[in-house]
């Protein structure tokens, strides 16, 4: 399998500290790759660096083979749900997502079957035609979920999708990226929700001041540190 | 592509409250200005092209007052309610973003126009001024609507922060308003001529008493204000350009 | 008594020498002059524009340089003299020169800015020594302007933000029902 995500001793630095530090990483096509650390590892840096938002100080990023400055090749791939959870709050659903399917240059034919599609996917179909300033957290979360869904991505990012969710729209949640995932996406999740990332991916890399420190399926990780389930592995990886 | 930006900032920022209460105080402004022009028993007196081109003076700045407030937020509100990562994910290049955002503020500086086109012709009346006096409204706030969005939008990406663009426009504006409203006896000295010269809102001012005062309403006679206006949008639009690529070194999301 | 008739006759010579010199002096007539012919009382409303119309004359035996003529305003309600800032663009009206027996038609045009009543006099001097000379003086009564609506700005005025406050429902309701 050929790396759909090549990362190649990526850095970067916010002024004296050091957000990432030298990392290399390669997700494959088709995997379903968990990016875990505590707070401030770098995780949502290391995203916006793939996402083409940050710059990196040094390193390569190659998306499917092309560099991440071409926006237009990176911006066909990828689909982001991205840590920033803004929304153009007086537009209606529909109205948000037609507006980024018009960003994408989904054809004008095809964009209220893929609309209306992933509105029910995500279970908004029946809130449409409200503002999404009427809506809940969890609402806007799954709204973002559609919207980066509306290019038909060959890499979904996703940065704590399931943050501030009930249980019900973490479930809804994952069994849409199940479904996603075994479609043929790559997806590349970052979450502090480890019983999660356990049961849903393929492979785990578990980044720390910036370091990729291990990396491997949970079964690989729990022989190579002597743990029993994927919480101990990531507290004694995270506590040296 | 920026067609779309566009349109969503018609829908989002100029179909709205906000915008329409500008429009109707610009409006409210004028019919206060045109009624005392033409029935205060000294003001009405004036020579009626006096009239016009004291209307067209309040018009123009009024028009850059509320598009200068427009343009400080419609860049930097993409950055505060945290819209702007989604958006730059996707296709949209900053050139398409800017464009769009620009179109979006010169369709608002269109509706004020159009808002003043009553006033413009009722206090015509009777002076055959009615068309230069449209025409050149139209050529002069256009042109000064275009320099100074380019410069705040400048400023927008510099600073990535409504609350300080929106200042430092302002002072702009103040400072380059405050020596054009001098009387020409206070510009005898060369470096007063000299700002006067480079000063957009005194070439626009000076344009307008040069049409409907003097009655001088060609083009080739007003090339001496059109050209200044001309070179300050080149130069606004030079360091927009600048900001831009600085915008596009340090990432949409700086580094902290 | 002889010393006394001829000292009285003497004083009585040099006095009437004296006053023929002054009335001599007062009789000769100054080469400058200055005439309105124009009606001395002029009517109108403010807002109005009046001609005052008048000629001066070198009556004398050489030409006369500089000549220059002024206007000045008063009040007569509060006694006042008037700024002529937007009364008249001839303030101040410089000749040049007239000719020994010429006589120069000339004419003022002013606008009647402010109600009320008013004394206009002119005043011309030359370069030589000569007196400055005063026209006569022309009255000005100066009726008010009353106009509410001059040149339809009302319906402008009021009509215009009006349309736009009802835009402004329109699209407030809209929002509501969609909402």
């Amino acid at each position: 399998m050929s790396a759909i995500i090549s990362i190649k001793n990526l850095s970067k630095s916010y002024g004296s500290k050091k957000a990432v530090d030298g990392l290399n990483l390669e997700i494959q096509r088709g995997e379903f790759y968990g990016f875990l650390g505590p707070n401030g590892a770098g995780k949502t840096t290391t995203i916006r660096m793939i996402t083409g938002i940050l710059l990196g100080d040094e390193g390569e990023i190659a998306i499917d083979g092309g560099p991440i400055h071409d926006k237009k090749h990176v911006a066909k791939l990828l689909g982001v749900v991205p840590e920033s959870r803004g929304f153009y709050e007086w537009m209606t659903a529909i109205e948000y997502l037609y507006f980024f399917a018009d960003l994408y240059n989904v054809p004008k034919k095809n964009q209220e079957r893929l609309v209306t599609a992933l509105l029910s996917e995500v279970d908004l179909l029946k809130r449409k035609n409200s503002t999404i300033g009427t809506y809940s957290r969890g609402m806007k979360q799954r709204l973002g979920l559609a919207r980066a869904l509306i290019n038909d991505p060959k890499v979904l990012i996703l940065d704590e999708p399931t943050l501030g969710l009930d249980p019900q729209g973490q479930l809804m949640m994952q069994q849409l990226l199940k479904k996603l995932s075994a479609a043929g996406v790559t997806i590349f999740l970052s979450s502090h929700l480890l019983d999660e990332v356990s049961r849903l991916c393929s492979r785990i890399g578990i980044l720390h001041q910036g370091h990729l420190i291990a990396e491997g399926t949970v079964e690989e990780l729990k022989q190579k540190t002597n743990m029993k389930d994927l919480t101990e592995v990531f507290l004694h990886l995270t506590s040296e | 592509m920026f067609t779309h930006i566009w349109k969503k900032e018609i829908r989002g920022e100029l179909y709205t409250w906000k915008s329409l209460l500008w429009l109707l105080i610009s409006s409210l402004l004028f019919s206060v200005t045109c009624y005392l022009l033409l029935t205060n028993k000294e003001l009405s007196l004036l020579d009626q092209t006096e009239l016009l081109w004291l209307l067209g003076k309040v018009i123009i700045g009024v028009a850059l007052l509320i598009v200068i407030v427009d343009a400080s937020s419609i860049i930097t509100i993409e950055f505060e309610k945290e819209t702007a990562e989604s958006l730059f994910i996707s296709p949209v290049s900053l050139t398409d973003f800017i464009l769009g955002k620009l179109l979006a503020v010169l369709t608002l500086w269109l509706a004020i126009f159009v808002v003043s086109i009553p006033y413009i012709i009722v206090a015509s009346a009777g002076s055959n001024l009615a068309i230069p006096f449209l025409l050149y409204t139209m050529l002069l706030g256009t042109l000064g609507v275009l320099g100074f969005t380019l410069l705040v939008f400048a400023i927008s990406l510099f600073f990535r922060s409504s609350k300080n663009t929106l200042t430092t426009s302002l002072i702009i504006l103040l400072g380059l308003s405050i020596p054009a409203v001098f009387s020409t006896t206070l510009k005898n000295d060369v470096v007063s001529q000299i700002i006067s010269r480079a000063n957009p809102v005194d070439n626009i001012f000076s344009s307008l008493d040069n049409i409907l005062v003097d009655y001088q309403t060609s083009l080739i006679q007003n090339w001496q204000f059109i050209v200044p206006l001309v070179a300050f949008c080149l130069l606004a639009l030079i360091i927009l350009l600048f900001a831009m690529r600085r915008f596009q070194k340090h990432g949409v999301i700086q580094s902290e | 008594m002889n010393m006394k008739k001829t000292f009285i006759t003497t004083c009585v010579r040099s006095i009437s020498l004296l006053v023929a010199f002054v009335a001599c002096a007062q009789s000769v007539p100054p080469s400058l002059s200055i005439q309105i012919i124009s009606q001395n009382t002029l009517n109108g409303v403010a807002g109005d524009f009046v001609t005052v119309q008048g000629q001066i004359t070198n009556a004398g035996a050489t030409t006369l340089s500089d000549v220059t003529t002024y206007l000045s305003l008063v009040d007569t309600g509060t006694k006042l003299p008037v700024d002529l800032e937007d009364w008249s663009a001839e303030k101040g009206l410089y000749i040049g020169s007239i000719d020994a027996k010429q006589t120069l038609p000339l004419s003022w045009k002013i606008h009647f800015v402010k109600a009320g009543t008013y004394s206009l006099i002119i005043v011309a001097e030359a370069a030589s020594n000569e007196v400055p000379q005063v026209s006569v003086i022309t009255h000005f009564n100066v009726a008010p302007k009353k106009n509410l609506n001059p040149g339809q700005v009302l319906p402008v005025a009021l009509g215009t933000p009006i349309v736009l406050l009802c835009i402004l429902f329109v699209l407030s309701y809209r929002r509501k029902v969609d909402g």
